[in-house]
This record gives C-alpha cells, sequence and structure tokens, in this order.
C-alpha cells in the first residue's frame, strides 16, 4: 500500500499544525541533521537520492546545492520558487495548505547544507492566503526554536521571510526571481549563476516548494529508502490532474505511475461521455501526449526518450470534444502576454504565432501557415531563456500529432468543434492586462 | 481608504533594511490598498521612501499584473482564462461577467464597484472554471455561482467563505 | 591568445573576446542590435547568431555572448543561420511602422541596414500593430516610439553607462516602453547620444528634424571647443549650414560619445548677427580696405608710441595655427606678448599644470576609467567637463572608489566622498593626503628636494576636525589602490595647487608604480594658449596696462574679455580708453561692438585647425564645409538659385591665421626678437616638443605630449606656504564657477542650449543660511563692487561653509565685481 509522504498529514479543511506535524515525525531530520551530520554529509545524502528538481526542470538537487563553493562568500540563500503559474499547476498551493511546517523544514535543511543562513519564499500573488499561513507557521516554528538564532544549541541560524510577487510568469524563473526580489524589474539572466553570484550577488540556492519538501524524508529515511519508493526515478511526484476529468485534484504517487493509472485510478477517469484525446502532462508548457502515450510512465527520462517533457507533473487531459487547435490558440495567447520582452523571438515571434493560429481557429487560416508555424517553432529554440521554446511546445506538439485536426479547421473555414468562436475576441493590443 | 499613514510601518522597515528596495512591491500594494489604485501621487510616494526615482518605480509598477495604475473597481475581478478554465462553460467567465457588469475589460463599473481582468492561471485547475476577487478564489463557476456572488457583494459583504476555500 | 576559423579565415585574438570582435577584426560585421562596442553584450535580440561548425561549441548561438575557444569554426553563412537572421528581422519589423521616407534616421539606420543584410522583404504577419504615445523629452532629443525594436541599447546606456535614473523601460512583453515616468527634459547630460546608440528613429537629433538625409549634408572630422577634453566629433553641414553634430570614435578620448554641450553648443556658428563682412567704424568695408586701416593705424601707434604700446592677444579656443601666427605677429613686431589670458591667476596656474604635466604622468580621458582611486581636487566634472565624470563612472563601475575635494555642492553619478572644502583650505587638505599615504623612504629615494618638501609638509598642513574626518574617510582606499588618478581643476584652486597636485602624483607613482595626473584647464587649447603665452616682459595684467595707458591698441583674436572678466564697467572704462581696438572672431561679441574694426573670422567648422587638450593631445578638426552665409538666409527660405555665382555669399571668411599673416606680411618688417621671421616662433623649449608633435601629425587619435616634458622642477616648497586660511569670518568667499550650460562662452551663443539652461541661483550652506535668516527660495539681492545683482537662492547641503556659489551664467548679469576672487561682507547680501 502506497504511504504518502508530502500528504501523510493531509486533512481536509484544514493544515497541519506544527504539533500535528511534531507527531507525526516533524523535524526530527533537522534535529537529527544538526547534531550528528555535517553539512556535507546532507549535500550528500540529498545528491544520492536522486532527488530531482519538481519546478519543471528536473535538475538533480544535489548537484544544484554542490554548485555553492565552499569559499564563497556570506550571507547565502535559499530561495523557496513559490511562483506556481504555469497553467494546469496547483500542486505547490495544495501542499503548503496541507503541512507548511514540511515546507519549513526542509528549507531550514537546505540552508544548513549550504551554510545559508537566510531563506525567502517567494510567492505568488494570487496565494495570498498561503502566504499569511506561511508567515503565521514560520512565526509558529521559531517560537518552538526551530529558527532563529542557534537552533537547538547547534550554532546554526536561520530565518525565513515571506516575499509577495507583483504578478508575472517570468519571476518563476531564478535569476528573473532574484531581480523581482532585488526590487528590479524581472527578467532572465544567463550569466549569473545562482550558486555563486545569486540574490544581492550572494550564493543562492533556488529550489521548488515540492523539491524541499522531500528533504527531511530523505535525511531521516536515507536515500536508498527514497529510490525505493518509485517505479523509475527516485521518491514520489505530486501529480495535478485537471481538465476532463471526474475528479480533479492534486495526488501523490510513486514517480514513474502510468499516466492511465493516475487519470483512472486517483483522478476517477474521464467525465462521462468524454474519451481521452490529449494531454499535457506537466502544464502548459509541454507538448500534447496523445491517446499512444496513454500508458507512459510519467517520469523525467521516460517522457524525454519519447521527446516529451515531464515538466511539472501537473496533467492537463483534453478529450474528444475538445478543439487542440481552439486549446493551443489561448495558450500561444496566454504565453504572448506572459512575455517578458527582453528577447526578440518570444517578444515578437510569439504574438506572430498566436496571430497564425487566432486565423486558423476564426477560419481563416492558409495551408501556407503550416510550414510557417513549423519554422517557427524551430527558431523558438534560440531565444534567450526556455520560456520561448516552452511556450511552443503545445504547438509543436499540435504540428507533430494533430496536424490534421489544423487541416480541417483550413479546408472547413471554420472549426469543426463547436459554432462560437472561443477562445475570446481580443485585440491584438490587449494582450497584457492594467 | 485614503489619509491613513500606510507607509508609517514601512519608514521603520526601510530605515533598518539593508536593501530597502527589496520592499518595494509590498509598498506598491499597501499604496494600492490605501488609494484604490496605485495613483501617479502615490507611486511618487513610494519611490522616494525607498529611495528610488519614480521612474524606477514606475518600470516595476507597469510590469506586474497586480499592480493597477489606472483606477479600478472596488473589486477586481481576475477570472482565469487559462486552458483548463477555457475548457468549461459555454461562455468563459471574462465574457460572461463583461456582459453581465455591462463592462469592457479592464474598465470600471459604472456604479464604480468591479474591474474585471483575465488573469491566467491562478492556481484553481482543479476547482475550473474559477476567478479570484482579492485574496479569495472561487471556483468551480456556473453563471449562477457568479450572479450570487456579483449580488453579494454588490450589497458589500466581503469576504465570502467558499466551499473550495481551504483545499486539503 | 586564441585562433579559431570564421567563414574559412583564420584569426588570433587575445582570451576574452567575443566572436562577433573577432568577426568583425576580419571585417565581418555580423549582423547585430543590442550588441555595442562600449555597452558590452547583452543577447536580447537574438540578431548576431551565427553556426558553430566545429569545435568545443555547436550549433546555433549568439556571436556576442561566446568567447572565442582555441578550434572554433565559424560560420556566418551557413543556410540555418541565415533564415534565422531573416526571421529575426521579420519579427522586428512586425510593429515597425516602415515610415522610412518620413524618417530621419533613414540612411543612416541600422534597421534598415541590417533588414536588407538580413534579406527579409515580404511581410507575412497581418496582424495589427502595436503603436505607443510620444513623449517631449527636451530640446534635443526626439521620441517616436513606434520604431523601436526593443534593442535596450537606450536603458542600458542611459541607466547602467551614464547613470541617470529618468529614463527606463515601462510595460511588458511587445508593449515595453522606453521612455520617462513624466514628459519633460531628459536630466543626463548625455542624453544627445541615445539618438547615435539607437538603431532605428525612435531617438532622433531634434534641432535638426527634417533638415535631411545624410547624404544631402557635407561631413567632416571635427573636435569639441567647449571644454578642454577634445572630444571627437563629426559635423555635417547643409547649404553653408551646421546642422548636427555626432560623436566621432576615439579610443583614446572619449571613446564613443560626447556630452550635449558638445553636441547642441555649435550653433553659434549661424547666429544671425554673426560677422559677416569686415566693418570699420561700423560701415561694412572689403576686406583688404579693412587689413589696410589695421596695418596703417597699427604702423602709425608703433611709430608715435612705440612697440609696446601695441598688444596682440588670442584665447585659449585659438587653433594652434592661430596662436603660431599671434605669437609670430608679436614677435616679429616686437610687442608685448603675446597673451592668452585675461585672468592672471587663471594663467599662472594653468602654466604651472602645463609645465608639470610630464608625459609619463598624464593620463588620457580613457585611461581615467581603468583607475582605481580618482581623487579630484578643485573641479566639478558634470559642470566643467562633463565627459570626464562619465570616464569616472566607468572606472567606478569597475570597481574604483572615487573622493572629491571641492568646495562646490557637485553632483556625480557616481558614488563619492565629497570634502567640501573651502578654497583656501584645499592645498593643506591634498598636503594632509600626502602626508598620511606616502612613507617619508619613498620620498627619500626621490632625492633632496623630494624629502626636503615631504618633511616640509607636516609642518604646513593644519587641520580642521571636521576636515581631518573627512579625510580620514577616504585614507584606506587611497592607501589600498595601486592605480590612482589625481584629477586637478583650474577654476577654485589655490595658485599652487596644480604643482602639489603633480607631487603627489610623482610621489604616489614612486610609491605604488602607478599615477596618473589629470587637468582640467580653461579652454579647448588653453593647453597651447600656455606653452605659446609670454608675459614675462609685463608684470601687470592686461587691463592694468591699458588702464595705466601703457597699451594704446590694441588687436584681439577670437578672444572675448566680457565673457570671462568680473568687472564690465570696469573693462568698459579700460576699453574705451584704447585708441584703437581691433576684434577677429567669428561670434558676435560685446567687445566686437566697441571695436574700431571688426574682420570676421571662419569657425572650427570652416577651416582646418589643431588644438591641444587638457593632456597635451594635438588633434587636428578639419572643415566641415567652406562657409559662406547660409542659404536660408541669402535664399530668404526660397528654392537655392537656379543661376550660378561666381562666389560663394559671405564667402569671404577666412582663418583668424589667414587674416593675420595678411597683416604680418604687409606690417613693416622690424629687427627684433629672437625668432623673427619664424612662424612657429615660441620659446625654445616649448618649440622643441611641439616642433616634434606638429611634424609626427596627429593621424589616429592625435598625437600624445611626450615623456620627460616636464620643464618646472618639482618639490618646490614655495608651493606649501599655507594659503591665507584667515577668511573674513563675517564675509562669505563669491566662487564664480561653471555649468553644464549657461556659462561656457561659445554654447552661450547657441540658440540649442540655451534651451536646455537651468534658471541660475546663488548656493550655501545650510549653517550660512542660518545665520543669514535665508531659506532655499528666497530671493537676494547681492550689493556688489560695481552695481547690485539679484538672484535665487539655494541652500545647499553638500557646499563648502563660508562660501557663496554663483554660476557666471549668461542669464545674470554677474559682472560686478571687482575681482576674481572676492569676498562678500554679510551685510551686502539681503533678501528681497
Amino acid at each position: 500500500m502506497f504511504e504518502p509522504l508530502l500528504f501523510k498529514n493531509r486533512r481536509p479543511e484544514r493544515p497541519a499544525t506544527l504539533d500535528e506535524y511534531r507527531r507525526g515525525g516533524g523535524y526530527e531530520a533537522l534535529a537529527h541533521a544538526l547534531r550528528n551530520l555535517s553539512p556535507a554529509d546532507v549535500r550528500h545524502l540529498v545528491g544520492d537520492s536522486g532527488l530531482r528538481g519538481r519546478g519543471g526542470a528536473g535538475f538533480p538537487t544535489g548537484r544544484k546545492w554542490e554548485g555553492v563553493p565552499d569559499d564563497g562568500p556570506f550571507p547565502r540563500y535559499i530561495l523557496v520558487n513559490s511562483d506556481e503559474m504555469e497553467p494546469g499547476t496547483f500542486k505547490d498551493r495544495v501542499l503548503v495548505n496541507i503541512d507548511p511546517h514540511m515546507v519549513i523544514e526542509g528549507v531550514i535543511l537546505a540552508g544548513y547544507a549550504v551554510s545559508a543562513w537566510k531563506g525567502v519564499l517567494f510567492i505568488r500573488h494570487s496565494y495570498e492566503r498561503e502566504a499569511a499561513l506561511f508567515e503565521k507557521e514560520v512565526a509558529a516554528a521559531a517560537e518552538a526554536g526551530y529558527l532563529g538564532r542557534d537552533i537547538l544549541g547547534s550554532g546554526f541560524t536561520f530565518e525565513i521571510k515571506v516575499h509577495r510577487s507583483g504578478g508575472r510568469y517570468i519571476c518563476g524563473e531564478a535569476s528573473a526571481q532574484v531581480k523581482a526580489l532585488q526590487g528590479e524589474r524581472p527578467r532572465p539572466d544567463k550569466t549569473a549563476h545562482m550558486a555563486r553570484k545569486g540574490l544581492w550577488e550572494r550564493p543562492t540556492v533556488v529550489n521548488n516548494v515540492e523539491t524541499l519538501a522531500y528533504v527531511p524524508h530523505i535525511v531521516r529515511k536515507g536515500p536508498e529508502w527514497f529510490k525505493g519508493l518509485a517505479r523509475t526515478g527516485a521518491g514520489t511526484k505530486l501529480y495535478c490532474v485537471s481538465g476532463r476529468v471526474r475528479n480533479p485534484g492534486c495526488f501523490e504517487l510513486p514517480l514513474g505511475t502510468c499516466l492511465s493509472e493516475i487519470i483512472e485510478k486517483n483522478a476517477g477517469g474521464m467525465l462521462p461521455g468524454s474519451v481521452f484525446k490529449a494531454c499535457l502532462p506537466g502544464g502548459a508548457s509541454t507538448g500534447f501526449l496523445p491517446a499512444e502515450f496513454y500508458d507512459i510512465q510519467m517520469d523525467f527520462d521516460v517522457l524525454k526518450e519519447a521527446g516529451q517533457r515531464l515538466g511539472t507533473g501537473a496533467i492537463i487531459v483534453f478529450d474528444e470534444g475538445t478543439c487542440l487547435v481552439g486549446a493551443t490558440l489561448n495558450l500561444m495567447t496566454y504565453f504572448a502576454r506572459e512575455s517578458c520582452g527582453f528577447c526578440t523571438p518570444c517578444r515578437e515571434g510569439l504574438p506572430f504565432v498566436r496571430d497564425l493560429l487566432h486565423r486558423i481557429e476564426a477560419g481563416q487560416g492558409e495551408a501556407s501557415f503550416i510550414p510557417m508555424l513549423k519554422e517557427m517553432c524551430g527558431a523558438m529554440s534560440h531565444a534567450y531563456c526556455a520560456f520561448a521554446p516552452g511556450a511552443v511546445a503545445p504547438l509543436k506538439g499540435l504540428l507533430t500529432y494533430f496536424e490534421d485536426e489544423i487541416r480541417e479547421h483550413i479546408s472547413q473555414g471554420k472549426c469543426p468543434y463547436g459554432p462560437d468562436p472561443r477562445p475570446r475576441e481580443l485585440t491584438d493590443g490587449a494582450l497584457w492586462s492594467a | 481608504m485614503g489619509g491613513q499613514d500606510v507607509l508609517g510601518k514601512f519608514r521603520k522597515e526601510i530605515r533598518k533594511a539593508e536593501y530597502p528596495r527589496e520592499l518595494a512591491i509590498d509598498v506598491m500594494y499597501a499604496l494600492q490598498a490605501r488609494d484604490g489604485y496605485l495613483t501617479d501621487e502615490g507611486l511618487v510616494e513610494g519611490a522616494e521612501l525607498l529611495g528610488m526615482t519614480p521612474l524606477e518605480m514606475e518600470e516595476l509598477a507597469t510590469f506586474y499584473d497586480f499592480i493597477y495604475r489606472e483606477p479600478v473597481g472596488e473589486f477586481v475581478i481576475h477570472a482565469c482564462d487559462g486552458v483548463v478554465c477555457w475548457m468549461f462553460g459555454e461562455e468563459s467567465v471574462v465574457d460572461y461577467l463583461c456582459r453581465k457588469l455591462d463592462v469592457a475589460v479592464g474598465e470600471r463599473s459604472r456604479d464604480g464597484l468591479f474591474t474585471v481582468l483575465p488573469s491566467s492561471c491562478i492556481g484553481q485547475c482543479d476547482k475550473a472554471p474559477a476567478m479570484m476577487i482579492r485574496d479569495r478564489t472561487y471556483g468551480p463557476l456556473t453563471p449562477e455561482k457568479i450572479d450570487e456572488i456579483l449580488e453579494t457583494l454588490k450589497q458589500g459583504h466581503f469576504p465570502l467563505i467558499d466551499e473550495g476555500d481551504r483545499d486539503v | 591568445m586564441v585562433s579559431l576559423i570564421i567563414d574559412h579565415r583564420e584569426i588570433t585574438v587575445p582570451d576574452g573576446t567575443k566572436v562577433i570582435e573577432a568577426a568583425e577584426r576580419l571585417g565581418i560585421m555580423v549582423p547585430r542590435f543590442c550588441y555595442h562596442p562600449a555597452l558590452g553584450s547583452l543577447g536580447a535580440c537574438r540578431m548576431c547568431a551565427v553556426k558553430f561548425m566545429e569545435g568545443p561549441v555547436k550549433g546555433v548561438e549568439m556571436s556576442c555572448m561566446v568567447d572565442v575557444e582555441e578550434g572554433m569554426v565559424v560560420s556566418t553563412t551557413d543556410p540555418e543561420a541565415m533564415a534565422f537572421r531573416r526571421w529575426i528581422i521579420e519579427c522586428l519589423m512586425l510593429n515597425h511602422p516602415h515610415d522610412c521616407p518620413v524618417c530621419d534616421e533613414g540612411g543612416h539606420c541600422l534597421l534598415q541596414d541590417e533588414t536588407v543584410s538580413g534579406g527579409h522583404g515580404l511581410r507575412r504577419y497581418m496582424g495589427k500593430k502595436r503603436t505607443y504615445e510620444d513623449q517631449y523629452l527636451g530640446p534635443f532629443v526626439q521620441h517616436e516610439m513606434n520604431r523601436c525594436i526593443q534593442c535596450w541599447r537606450c536603458r542600458r546606456f542611459y541607466q547602467e553607462f551614464t547613470g541617470y535614473r529618468d529614463l527606463g523601460a515601462l510595460g511588458i512583453a511587445n508593449g515595453t516602453y522606453f521612455g520617462r515616468f513624466s514628459e519633460g527634459s531628459l536630466e543626463s547630460p548625455f542624453s544627445g547620444n541615445l539618438i547615435d546608440i539607437c538603431p532605428t528613429g525612435v531617438f532622433t537629433d531634434r534641432p535638426s528634424r527634417f533638415r535631411g538625409r545624410r547624404w544631402d549634408f557635407e561631413r567632416g572630422p571635427s573636435l569639441c571647443l567647449h571644454c578642454s577634453l577634445g572630444c571627437n566629433t563629426v559635423g555635417s553641414a547643409h547649404y553653408r549650414e551646421m546642422v548636427r553634430l555626432e560623436a566621432r570614435l576615439n579610443e583614446q578620448v572619449n571613446g564613443h560619445f560626447i556630452c550635449d554641450r558638445g553636441r547642441y553648443g555649435f550653433k553659434y556658428t549661424e547666429r544671425p548677427d554673426r560677422p559677416r563682412e569686415p566693418e570699420v567704424n561700423g560701415e561694412r568695408v572689403p576686406q583688404e580696405e579693412a587689413i589696410h586701416v589695421v596695418v596703417e593705424r597699427l604702423r602709425a601707434i608703433h611709430e608715435s608710441a612705440g612697440p609696446t604700446a601695441v598688444a596682440c592677444m588670442g584665447s585659449p579656443r585659438n587653433s594652434l595655427e592661430t596662436m603660431e601666427q599671434v605669437a609670430r605677429l608679436c614677435r616679429t613686431q616686437g610687442w608685448p606678448g603675446p597673451r592668452f589670458f585675461w585672468d592672471a591667476s587663471v594663467e599662472r596656474k594653468t602654466k604651472r599644470a602645463v609645465s608639470r604635466l610630464d608625459g609619463s604622468l598624464a593620463v588620457s580621458l580613457k585611461e581615467v576609467e581603468e583607475a582605481d582611486f580618482i581623487l579630484v581636487v578643485g573641479a566639478d566634472p558634470v559642470n566643467e567637463a562633463p565627459m570626464l565624470a562619465l570616464a569616472m563612472r566607468q572606472a567606478q563601475r569597475k570597481g574604483a572608489a572615487v573622493a572629491v575635494l571641492d568646495p562646490r555642492p557637485l553632483s556625480l553619478p557616481l558614488d563619492f566622498h565629497h570634502l567640501a572644502v573651502p578654497p583656501s583650505r584645499l592645498n593643506s587638505c591634498l598636503q594632509a593626503l600626502m602626508t598620511r599615504t606616502v612613507p617619508r623612504n619613498v620620498a627619500e629615494g626621490l632625492g633632496a628636494d623630494a624629502l626636503g618638501f615631504f618633511d616640509a609638509l607636516a609642518g604646513a598642513s593644519t587641520q580642521s576636525g571636521g576636515i581631518l574626518e573627512g579625510i580620514s574617510k577616504i585614507l584606506p582606499g587611497l592607501e589600498a589602490s595601486t592605480r590612482p588618478v589625481i584629477v586637478c581643476g583650474m577654476d577654485v584652486v589655490g595658485e599652487h595647487t596644480p604643482a602639489l597636485a603633480a607631487d603627489y602624483a610623482l610621489l604616489m607613482k614612486a610609491s605604488k608604480g602607478q599615477a596618473g595626473l589629470f587637468y582640467l584647464l580653461p579652454g579647448p587649447n588653453a593647453f597651447g594658449a600656455a606653452l605659446f603665452s609670454n608675459t614675462d616682459d609685463a608684470p601687470e595684467t592686461m587691463i592694468e596696462a591699458i588702464e595705466q595707458g601703457k597699451i594704446k591698441a590694441l588687436l584681439l583674436v577670437e578672444s572675448d574679455p566680457f565673457a570671462s572678466f568680473p568687472d564690465r564697467p570696469r573693462l568698459d572704462r579700460a576699453l574705451d580708453r584704447l585708441d584703437f581696438l581691433v576684434v577677429l572672431d567669428y561670434l558676435p561679441s560685446p567687445v566686437a561692438e566697441k571695436a574700431h574694426v571688426v574682420i570676421p573670422t571662419a569657425t572650427v567648422f570652416e577651416t582646418n585647425g589643431r588644438y591641444m587638450n587638457q593632456e597635451g593631445r594635438i588633434q587636428e578638426a578639419r572643415a566641415v564645409h567652406k562657409g559662406g552665409t547660409p542659404l536660408s538666409r541669402t535664399g530668404e527660405g526660397g528654392h537655392p538659385p537656379r543661376s550660378h555665382l561666381d562666389h560663394v555669399p559671405g564667402g569671404g571668411v577666412r582663418a583668424a591665421g589667414d587674416v593675420l599673416n595678411d597683416l604680418a606680411k604687409s606690417l613693416p618688417v622690424r629687427e627684433t626678437g629672437p625668432m623673427h621671421g619664424d612662424p612657429a616662433t615660441i620659446p625654445a623649449e616649448e618649440n622643441r616638443f611641439l616642433a616634434e608633435l606638429l611634424e609626427q601629425g596627429c593621424e589616429g587619435y592625435g598625437a600624445r605630449w611626450p615623456a620627460g616634458s616636464t620643464r618646472a622642477r618639482p618639490f618646490a616648497q614655495e608651493a606649501l606656504s599655507p594659503e591665507n586660511d584667515q577668511g573674513d569670518a563675517d564675509g562669505l568667499e563669491l566662487l564664480l564657477v561653471d555649468w553644464t550650460f549657461g556659462t561656457e562662452e561659445l554654447s552661450s551663443y547657441s540658440a540649442h542650449t540655451r534651451e536646455a539652461e537651468l534658471s541660475p541661483y546663488l548656493a550655501l550652506h545650510p549653517k550660512d543660511a542660518a545665520r543669514l535668516g535665508f531659506s532655499t527660495g528666497d530671493r537676494v539681492v547681492l550689493n556688489l563692487d560695481e552695481g547690485s545683482l539679484e538672484v535665487d537662492l539655494r541652500v545647499r547641503e553638500h557646499i563648502a561653509q563660508g562660501v557663496l556659489v554663483l554660476p557666471r551664467h549668461r542669464q545674470l548679469e554677474w559682472q560686478k565685481v571687482s575681482g576674481f576672487r572676492v569676498t562678500l561682507p554679510t551685510n551686502r547680501i539681503k533678501r528681497i
């Protein structure tokens, strides 16, 4: 029987309290680490466990921590990325609402591992209630002696504060998030190496909320145990399921669980009358997985070998009755709107692509658009950061697996899926708000 | 609203802060809460407090989704137009709201109560279609539910407890 | 060094070179927008994509972001790279208004060039274009945002390079907008460079808007004459009128940029009241007749009152050619001088500076950027020589610390320690620094003079606690520095400060192995003026000589005493005493109005001329056009004449040197002076260096003042005699200073820079203000020796106590004080 780690304290209607967390073994890992382990020990545990970042990139967490130079300056920062704005993704929100202390303990352990004494939770504006909850529980943890100076008599000092975002998708990117924190206009910076020179030019480790929540478990029970939990890869994963399913929600399952199992055994299967057409496996910046992938194991490497991406593991399910051209148009509109505006392919190319899709969906498409779209999807890989390539991932999937659907739009001169021209008729200038 | 010394508590923090600019967004939110939206005067005030020029503050204010540099209604409705919310409902939430409130996107309704802004994604995909007003989220929405919420707000009741309030 | 192959050609370049730079050295201009040699690489536009075929990097990458590595093989013509670049241009043109026909940038537009080179032609985008509302940004820079391709150059230049904070990026995504928070003049005195660096027509030259296309203009390499830095420019002329200036690259002086005073101060050339025809007693006469009158009268006065009764005076804005002719005239005729300065103290200071600026100590403007500590003594860069402030900022961006000893409430676009010491304390401050940062044995190693000087230092420096405290803050940085530079101005410093600055530089060089000396001099050719000036035979000042009747005839060559002499009524009276006053100039100056004969001369844009900048570098400005009355005036706005003349209207204006040459040839030959007959007749020592440099020619970036050229003895203890520290306890020292706009002579005549002038005000310290009961916003009247002056008052924090700082502003009638240095009793300042 599968035992959840992150969701073990899941209660209806309220998060776990500090006491409830402790009763389940909470903060024991911290105590153990501070008493018996060196920072390098903690890094090795996490490294050996095979834990990969859960924020979308899947970068090995231990390796990221090792990037902080031993002789690097102080203070150092743990930047907890809770900017979750990828459509389809809501796992971090759910996690913080279930067990804020598990996250807190993970952050402190990460701090110990790289000799950082400051943690910042960067949280999106839409999660204001979660921010307030987190602040409240940070205060409770401090009062209980798990934060502040000389934690548990170890000499280690750590403090956490919460920083609220002004609201932009690009703030989820590590170097852009640092700029946002510093009160500057955010934009990715490929020349900035966070582990050496991040927030305020100090070594900074940027980790997703979910990633950090695994750390106390790994420290308590060891890397081999963690690896053993997965079907492929290491550990468990929070899978979000939304779209045309009976029970959309967030489910903790072994990493590598099959897509079909996630949908049918956890999300209640398709809605009555709905037939599976495709899904986006990891949120909006991944490509469509058509029915032929229905049994694929949802793991980083497996999907990569299939030419796909796990991303955040946020599964958006589309049925046969849903127009994927319309869905892609919706996604392109979103991404064009959220482009930070720094580089040309993203800033100008995404609206260009969006305009072509809009015409196709509105029945004004031409056959020549298809090679144009393919050309542009390829060109996006030479943008400055990963935003633009991610933005066209659904479109790439559409062109690869559903080109016929596009051709139908063009030959019929209308969207075959419905009379109403959903998406909304946006004027080209109004891609952004307020 | 108006006239409160919302910046008062920031003055102390800024004096102590190693990096005052870290507080820029919080200062903007506070000014916005005080004046209804971030006014030119408010922006200049906030900039001065932080040792920034008005231009530097404006560079931030115009970048972010949740900083309003134009007058907005008392209730800003961030209606999600992300792909999951898009999948549900005959009409999009944004279109329905605009129709119901007789207002264009980004405009202020005549009674000064509402502004509708498309926003995506607000992290409520398991409760699609959804919308966000201040720090509350509502979903899954139907036309009836939307009407109910609007009515309650019009009568001056806020916040509303929604059954999907705490997701655990 | 690294070797790599680009387009089948091999090149070897230093480590750290970017691939785009290496390609440029091969003559391959990889298309680019956001990359700029002065701003560095950004990686935003994606236009510089090339394909790496073999080696450590493979595939399409941005050549500006990749460092060269051994064994790289790069293709700029690979189809994948070219298709990508073509698409990038297509993307950039999505929202572009395609308004080349009405855009000033057309013909020198990087976007045009790259669109053609990128191979984009047919438009596939059918959507709407985003449009913007433009802002008024001041008199210099025109704003048209629809053309923007978001290359980020303007923001990076404005904020990162110049350090000003009122222009930036607003909005997001493809609505990103570059502008100000609200409309109004750009604050940076370097804003005009936006025009040069913007690759499209977003920022264009506002005063010359719609004037013409590049190819319509006559263009030539010129020099800025509005301070002593000698920045390089390119002038454009159209139909005998100077239309605009742009920055010209000089990698050793100004780099890629110039300041706004230099860019827009040139419009003195086309003032309607500019002298264009010779006048005798107010009547227009042909050139020969004017020369004849001058020759006759000078000869008569020479014969009746002797050669010492005739004086010929130039100014620091003469070219070297003109100065040579002035000197030759004086020598061959046996007249006293020549003189080039009206302020004897400034003259002494400048000469001391020039005599101490050995080529081995002198640093160029560009080299200032490499300093790790810059000590500024008595200089206000933004107001006096703005490009120096820009160079100092680049030094700080690389980690340099900056300290300024100056009484004025100056501001700089960088962090700096400001010790607001009054002028009387500058020397002792400097001396205090010297004793604390130079080990005695270093002085000992330089010889007996140095040691004696060093030991006398301690005795000569007394300091108040406040100043000592200020000094202590800058000591650690100064001590730890390995490449310090001392900057010394001429305006507010004492007589011996330039020598002290040089002594300090020598000591620091001996102590650290490297140190630089950088003077700001009072004029574009003040260095040459100091070399040519000969006042050994005349102990009194020029004005005294005139008042005493010793001088009866004065020939002024491009020199206007009214521009700088502080006592106008006295000057008026003195000049009225003269029997004969001749003015050769291109400015409609007040002194020209008093002259018996006025002979117009050519401006720097109408004749070739060489100038020595503050570093002793000789550079040449070449004529941009041949001169003459602008067609806009002769044609009265109509079409250019359809018939041809055999002369250029107003084309008889000649270079001052040529006019002087005519005079010299027509005047009787006198057998006087040791160097008569020799065109470059200046004292032997200066002649040697100058002659060498002139022979070297000034191709490239100009000829630098050589090492070993110091003529004055260093470590002179007379420099240490304590300044008059006992200021009038009840009085305030009136400092007359320069501002960026409104005080410099040439630009004060320019309609363009006049628009940028700020309202003049008097500045003083809060304590002094409190004592007098004044506050910011008051309007006060100063009762000066020769009249009263009304001016607005501002209290400023970082100003020396006991001083009043007043700009020599065109809009103020400030010339009512009895001398260049004045102390005003407090009862002579009242609030209105």
